[in-house]
């Protein structure tokens, strides 16, 4: 029940019947991780969406003034934990910005490999779940949801291979990357890469022209483009709806201008725009793995020397904020340094918080199924968005 | 020494009830492991090795070890009886299906009409759950299911009648006699549309995807099975699966030619189960294929489409029937 | 079927369309029926894990002459994030030794900062985490179950030194000395840049 004055709640008048209060969440199989939705319904029609969040706070920004540069980005991966690579590199990025760290050209190559493999492995992720809230544990939708883990598999066991660890990696340091490639692994991801495109043309031919699946998708959830720049969402909702903002064109960092690929942009708006979107980040995130373990470059992997002790890494005074383009939207990183070997203040800009705002804005008027839709298709990740 | 008949029918009645039990919890796990198998991966192993055999009997061990959970607030007497009035019908159908042409229990000479009628039950059963749970979600749920199922008789009652307009009787094993020559699906046109018809309808009656938005386990978390656990749970389970496979054996023995195939008389109830059963996949076969579309889209087909389409096609049936009747006299 | 957003296009062709799309999906789902599952019978089966897989940690004893490789310098301790390790040094003539060891298994992220900055080589992963029990105090290792572990599992590829010369810019002074094998012993901080 919204008690206190600040939170207004939006609803709208629909047909004066007897309205009912259902809470969606924390623990709902749907609700993408822990996430409270007090929706207030007539009949089946959705005409008010409070959002509750916070349950799964950790104190990231209080840990990251208590871990030193070195300790943090194995920590940083909890952000965004699906897409762990992104948040990883948001920090470290951060953090050269501030001390003026040059980055040695293999590092920024293998940078941009992981990144694309994550987002690969991200958004399979997203396709299954997605489909999994639409179609059923039981059903069809379980289907995809394991057709798309089993893809899914196969890039997690070239991480492995490349870091040992499969969710949380801590590949990221100040001044490169911790691990260099094992020989055969660049083999293995063209293999990974090649088989996971001709899947790809199976899932969109079992989604695409499937009535059942447009008609859940297609209308359902639109965000206008003045309701998208407004409140501030990025990554694919907003190229769903009609603004080409994407932070590796807008702004390349660690070498993104080398690579040549394609910006997907909708103008729709609706779930079926946003999954076009997606499903063209996973074509062209294979394009730029191909172009850049074409072109990977030898050199070392890191300008610094190897982790040898805790507070190995100082950085003077001074604030830095860098933008990387996650998987779900624009993750920010901010951090304020006083000249130790930690952060005096570290502040994370999560891209699925400013994401999960749109939902008051698109939710009411749409049916109970459709705020299933609308929660898969905006793909929120708690971890960024509580922190 | 001859039995009275009563005793006689009784004593069918036990058996057939015991081998369906038997046939329905073996009948979840063929569908466990053919979904398994559509999406790469194994299904029940390791219970009754190599092929999980022992499955069912596991889950019914389970079922009837767990603790009976009742809510404190629900309506006991509503809540505690569901599950019995929706099991009750879905047994009760299959009174009336003929195994063989003199097996079955009550072969009435209203069969299909009893069929239809009694299956359509269910509903109470289901509705009495949503509410006696006092749960807004399993209320949410029994509204969608009153709506869906409802709509949804009339088609597969329509679609039913196809096949007895063409065999001029509403007694099944008259129905099966009269499809000796040619069976009713393969009547040009008609028949498959009918079958097709049918189908449809009987996912949507079982509520299943892309048709089962009452259960949405996304959504609803089983909707109005969601406060049910242990034996009451279990009922609840058989009697779905119970009328899954009812509806799969009436569509074999309307459809498909009943109990008639190749080879001696005494093989005709394995020719039916073998029928039931492709029905049974088919319908499985849509339910892991499909995401499932929300109850207002759900509605729309029912009445905008299935409806006006299963008359015209009884319509249609009766045309042919009486040009038949006209010219061969 | 309505409401799709589209200009209606005429009722055969869009029941075409339906049914070719049903028949696609569907006929997807038939082809993977016939397709080898891709389940792994763990635990009869295990699947072969990467070198570098990040397992249970261990302890290890040194190559040449068998005494155990851990100097109690503490490294470990401060650099590990969730701060499991516990160490008490005990000093000797020639070297030091590690009196206590402890390792809260169960509080440990698996994130291989502590091999990373091991001087000697003694903390090290295995390529294994089976170590599943029922009572969470056996994951509390102290030195001798850590022992007991290097000894029973199959280490995985990375070590201190290894890991170190791998990130580091190659210089021709670090290949002059040879493999830096406990060079860096004792050596708490690295002057800032």
């Amino acid at each position: 029940m919204p008690e206190t004055q600040a939170r207004q709640v939006v609803e709208i008048g629909y047909g004066g019947n007897e309205r009912l209060m259902m809470n969606m969440g924390p623990q709902h199989p749907s609700s993408h991780g822990v996430f409270r939705m007090i929706l207030t319904l007539e009949g089946e029609t959705v005409v008010a969406v409070d959002a509750v969040i916070g349950y799964l706070h950790r104190c990231h920004e209080k840990l990251g003034e208590t871990l030193t540069y070195v300790q943090y980005p194995s920590i940083a991966s909890k952000t965004d934990y699906v897409s762990a690579m992104t948040a990883e590199l948001a920090y470290v990025s951060a953090v050269e910005q501030i001390a003026k760290v040059e980055v040695p050209r293999r590092a920024q190559y293998l940078r941009v490999i992981v990144a694309e493999l994550q987002r690969i492995a991200s958004h399979c992720l997203w396709l299954g779940t997605w489909c999994l809230d639409m179609g059923g544990a039981l059903g069809g939708g379980a289907t995809v949801f394991l057709y798309c883990i089993r893809e899914r598999e196969m890039v997690l066991d070239r991480f492995e291979e490349l870091t040992g660890a499969r969710l949380l990696y801590g590949f990221h340091q100040t001044g490169g990357t911790r691990y260099d490639i094992p020989s055969g692994w660049d083999k293995k991801v063209r293999e990974t890469v090649d088989f996971i495109e001709r899947r790809l043309d199976e899932y969109e031919a079992m989604l695409e022209d499937n009535a059942f699946f447009r008609v859940r998708t297609q209308g359902v959830g639109v965000i206008s483009r003045e309701v998208a720049e407004s409140v501030g969402v990025s990554g694919p909702l907003i190229r769903g709806s009609g603004v080409g903002y994407d932070v590796r064109r807008a702004e390349p960092y660690s070498s993104y201008g080398d690579f040549d690929f394609v910006v997907p942009v909708e103008t729709a708006g609706d779930c079926y725009a946003r999954y076009r979107v997606r499903m063209v980040e996973f074509r062209q995130s294979i394009r730029i793995i191909r172009q850049a373990l074409d072109g990977l470059p030898e050199g070392p992997i890191s300008s610094r020397p190897g982790v040898k002790s805790v507070a190995q890494v100082r950085v003077p005074k001074g604030e830095g904020y860098t933008r990387v383009e996650g998987a779900r939207g624009e993750i920010g990183c901010y951090i304020v340094s006083d000249g130790g070997p930690k952060p005096y203040r570290l502040k994370w800009r999560g891209a699925s918080f400013s994401n999960l705002a749109v939902l008051p804005h698109i939710v009411p008027g749409h049916k109970v199924a459709d705020v299933v839709a609308i929660m898969g298709s905006v793909d929120p990740v708690f971890g960024e968005v509580d922190r | 020494m001859t039995l009275t008949p009563v005793l006689w029918h009784a004593i069918e009645a036990f058996i057939v009830l015991n081998v369906l039990l038997v046939l329905v919890a073996y009948v979840t796990l063929l569908e466990r492991k053919f979904a398994a198998r559509m999406q790469s991966r194994i299904g029940p192993y390791y219970v009754g090795r190599p092929h999980g055999w022992l499955q069912p009997v596991a889950d019914a061990v389970k079922l009837m070890m767990k603790e009976d959970i009742v809510p404190t607030a629900s309506d006991r007497a509503v809540y505690n009886l569901a599950p019995i009035v929706f099991l009750v019908p879905c047994l009760l159908i299959f009174a009336t299906i003929p195994f063989a042409p003199q097996l079955g229990v009550a072969d009435l000479n209203i069969g299909v009409l009893f069929f239809l009628a009694v299956s359509s039950l269910e509903i109470v059963g289901l509705f009495m759950g949503g509410w006696g749970s006092n749960n807004k979600y399993a209320l949410l749920s029994a509204m969608r299911a009153v709506n869906q199922i409802i709509s949804y008789d009339l088609p597969f009652i329509f679609a039913a009648l196809v096949p007895v307009v063409l065999a001029g009787s509403m007694q099944m094993s008259a129905i099966v006699v009269a499809q000796q020559g040619l069976w009713f699906v393969a009547y040009p046109v008609i028949g498959q549309l009918a079958f097709i018809a049918f189908l449809v309808a009987t996912l949507a009656a079982e509520n299943r995807v892309p048709f089962d938005i009452l259960e949405a386990e996304s959504e609803l978390v089983a909707g109005f099975r969601v406060e049910y656990s242990g034996m009451k749970f279990a009922l609840i389970q058989l009697g779905e699966y119970a009328h899954m496979l009812g509806t799969s054996f009436l569509g074999a023995l309307l459809f498909l030619g009943g109990w008639l195939g190749p080879g001696p008389e005494w093989l005709g109830p394995l020719w039916l189960l073998l029928k039931a059963i492709v029905i049974f996949l088919i319908v499985t076969w849509v339910r892991w294929s499909f995401v499932r579309i929300r109850v207002d889209q759900i509605l729309a087909i029912s009445w905008k489409l299935l409806l006006p389409s299963t008359l015209m096609l009884l319509l249609a049936t009766g045309l042919v029937v009486a040009m038949r009747g006209a010219s061969g006299g | 079927m309505a409401a799709n957003g589209r200009a209606p296009a005429g009722f055969w062709r869009e029941t075409g369309q339906l049914v070719t799309a049903v028949g696609r999906a569907m006929g997807i789902t038939f082809r993977n029926l016939f397709r080898k599952p891709v389940t792994v019978h763990y635990p009869d089966v295990k699947r072969p894990y990467p070198d570098r897989f990040r397992g249970i940690l261990a302890l290890a004893y040194e190559k040449d002459t068998g005494e155990e490789a851990c100097i109690g310098c503490r490294l470990c301790e401060y650099v590990c994030p969730p701060q499991v390790i516990k160490v008490e040094m005990l000093k000797g003539e020639k070297r030091n030794y590690a009196k206590k060891f402890t390792l809260e298994l169960y509080a440990c992220e698996f994130c291989e900062l502590c091999v990373q900055v091991c001087p000697t080589d003694a903390i090290i992963m295995m390529k294994s985490f089976d170590l599943a029990t029922a009572d969470r105090r056996e994951l509390l290792l102290d030195k001798d179950r850590l022992h007991a572990i290097g000894l029973e599992f199959e280490p995985s590829w990375a070590t201190g030194n290894k890991l170190r010369d791998m990130q580091a810019p190659p210089k021709p002074a670090r290949e002059a000395r040879g493999e830096g094998k406990g060079a860096a012993k004792g050596e708490a901080k690295e002057p800032s840049e």
